[in-house]
């Protein structure tokens, strides 16, 4: 039977698990746990809290942090932006430096522009033809006023793991802080802030099977850094994030980290060997290429270049097949994956690829119906295109 | 449906473009017009045969954006029957018009157009010189 849309975009978004929903639908209705969690002058503002911090806690058991250090957030893209702007503007008399990658995602390389913009100097370090950044490089650019160094722990386009850990313990021994982007790879890699150094990290819900709208930063206790908010309100989280907090959203995510530590390793050996099954089912093709370090990436994503078949058409090619594909180009630019210009692939094969990421949900069957299809689309566009072009 | 972004005549062309790939090796004097470039996003090459002045036939390969091969496609349909002084179906814009191609991606359909435009020139160019002549003498003049 043709399936009406395989859905292989995990790292774009997860839906969220059954189990996950389950729990925040009990704190919505008027005979849930809806109160604000703020008011804890009487029982029901108090239940919401208790629901709040225990979720707190599982959040802080994935990353081997206390509950004290998780501060939420709406989600990754402002846990970048208080981590980034909230250090360098709040310690701008210690250093005026930054370090982080070209590969890191548009939340992290958009605050380091404002900085700049503010009066501060960021290096922009360049991968490898594998995406990983090298320890070497990130110490060569380390300075004397730099206050922090950010880069992600799983890349949002090629899947490709940084050994964050190195950099934290160089971090370390230097002074410079470290902020690690984890929204791709919480529930997927292992993550311990303490043995890993790690100063900072940023978290989401929707890329783990929970709800999209919170997210979390983690900022270690002892020594605390040095931060200054972005939102002022109400003073929640430790003056760090005003605003009520979402208890259902909350909740939701630390039920859904709670359920991704328990079954991450079994997890990733299914999702290891789905994302193989997928790969070999694409070498008939030929003229392909793997964009990333062939093992040292998250489980389930695979980012491949299709030679001779241009990006648009091949995503066009596929509507009952829900991927993600390096180019930009509905637009007139016609840009090529910033990601993979920097690994060094040529505009075509960058607007030519596709990226798959795999899931909980993904099983063998949609694995199988994803290398036919895309088979048949790459053949097809590739007897259309000119035979220079195809060859 | 079409996905969002296309119209159904561009899903329609996209998904069986009548007059795709080359005439076949054996098939006569072909006038072969070329435009574009792949690392830029659009190249199309357009073949026509042609008798007395007149397309006999358009064939098209296109490696781009669906609207591209639409366009390409609806050009190859229409072309047969035209003489070579008036090639062109339909200015290129309108052909967008009707595409309902995003004024963003008008660009990739003067490529279209280029390709096209050169394949009539090279056509004249066989026609001038006669019949003995064939597009791989004249290509790219």
């Amino acid at each position: 039977m043709t399936p009406t849309c395989v859905y292989m975009d995990n790292a774009a978004t997860t839906p969220v698990d059954p189990r996950v929903a389950e729990v925040m639908i009990e704190c919505l209705t008027a005979d849930g746990c809806f109160a604000n969690p703020s008011s804890t002058g009487h029982a029901p503002g108090n239940a919401a809290r208790a629901r709040v911090e225990k979720a707190r806690a599982q959040v802080a058991a994935l990353i081997g942090a206390e509950s004290t250090a998780i501060v939420w957030t709406s989600g990754a893209t402002e846990s970048n932006n208080l981590a980034l702007l909230g250090v360098a503007r709040a310690q701008r008399e210690r250093g005026r430096h930054l370090v982080t990658a070209r590969t890191e995602h548009k939340a992290v390389l958009d605050p380091c522009k404002q900085l700049e913009k503010e009066g501060f100097e960021v290096t922009y370090l360049k991968p490898g033809a594998d995406g990983i950044v090298r320890q070497d490089a990130v110490a060569a650019a380390l300075r004397n006023d730099t206050l922090l160094v950010s880069l992600m722990q799983a890349n949002n386009e090629i899947g490709v793991i940084q050994d964050v850990g190195a950099v934290g313990k160089l971090c370390r021994e230097r002074g410079v802080l470290l902020h690690v982007d984890a929204a791709q790879s919480a529930g997927k890699v292992r993550i311990d802030v303490n043995e890993q150094c790690i100063d900072l990290l940023s978290l989401t819900a929707h890329k783990a099977y929970g709800p999209k709208g919170i997210g979390a930063l983690y900022v270690r206790r002892q020594p605390r850094p040095l931060m200054l908010p972005l939102v002022f309100g109400g003073g929640q989280e430790w003056g760090l994030r005003s605003g009520t907090l979402p208890t259902h959203q909350i909740v939701g995510m630390g039920r859904a980290y709670e359920i991704a530590g328990r079954e991450l390793a079994s997890e990733s050996e299914r999702l290891v060997a789905l994302r193989e099954r997928l790969w070999a089912g694409l070498q008939p093709l030929g003229d392909i290429e793997l964009n990333g370090h062939p093992t040292e990436r998250v489980a389930g994503l695979l980012n491949v270049s299709f030679a001779g078949v241009e990006g648009e058409s091949l995503l066009y090619a596929l509507p009952k097949l829900a991927v993600s594909t390096g180019s930009a180009c509905t637009s007139a630019s016609h840009e090529a994956s910033y990601v993979l210009r920097a690994l060094g692939r040529s505009d075509q094969l960058a607007q030519s690829s596709l990226r798959f990421s795999l899931g909980r949900f993904s099983s063998e069957s949609d694995v199988d119906y994803a290398i036919g299809t895309v088979s048949e689309a790459v053949r097809r566009l590739r007897r259309l295109a000119p035979s220079s072009v195809a060859s | 449906m079409p996905l969002p972004g296309y119209s159904p005549l561009v899903e329609g062309y996209f998904t069986h473009p009548a007059g795709a790939g080359p005439w076949p090796q054996d098939a006569g004097p072909i006038a072969v017009g070329d435009a574009g470039r792949e690392d830029l996003g659009t190249r199309v090459r357009f073949e026509l045969r042609c008798v007395s002045g007149i397309v006999t036939g358009a064939r098209f390969q296109a490696f781009g954006c669906p609207h591209t091969i639409a366009a390409a496609a609806w050009l190859a349909e229409h072309l047969p029957g035209r003489a070579l002084e008036s090639a062109n179906p339909m200015p290129i814009l309108e052909l967008g018009e009707l595409l309902e191609v995003p004024t963003e991606k008008l660009g990739r359909l003067l490529v279209v157009e280029d390709a096209l435009q050169a394949a009539v020139e090279n056509a004249r160019l066989i026609r001038r010189m006669g019949p003995e002549s064939n597009a791989e003498q004249v290509q790219g003049i």
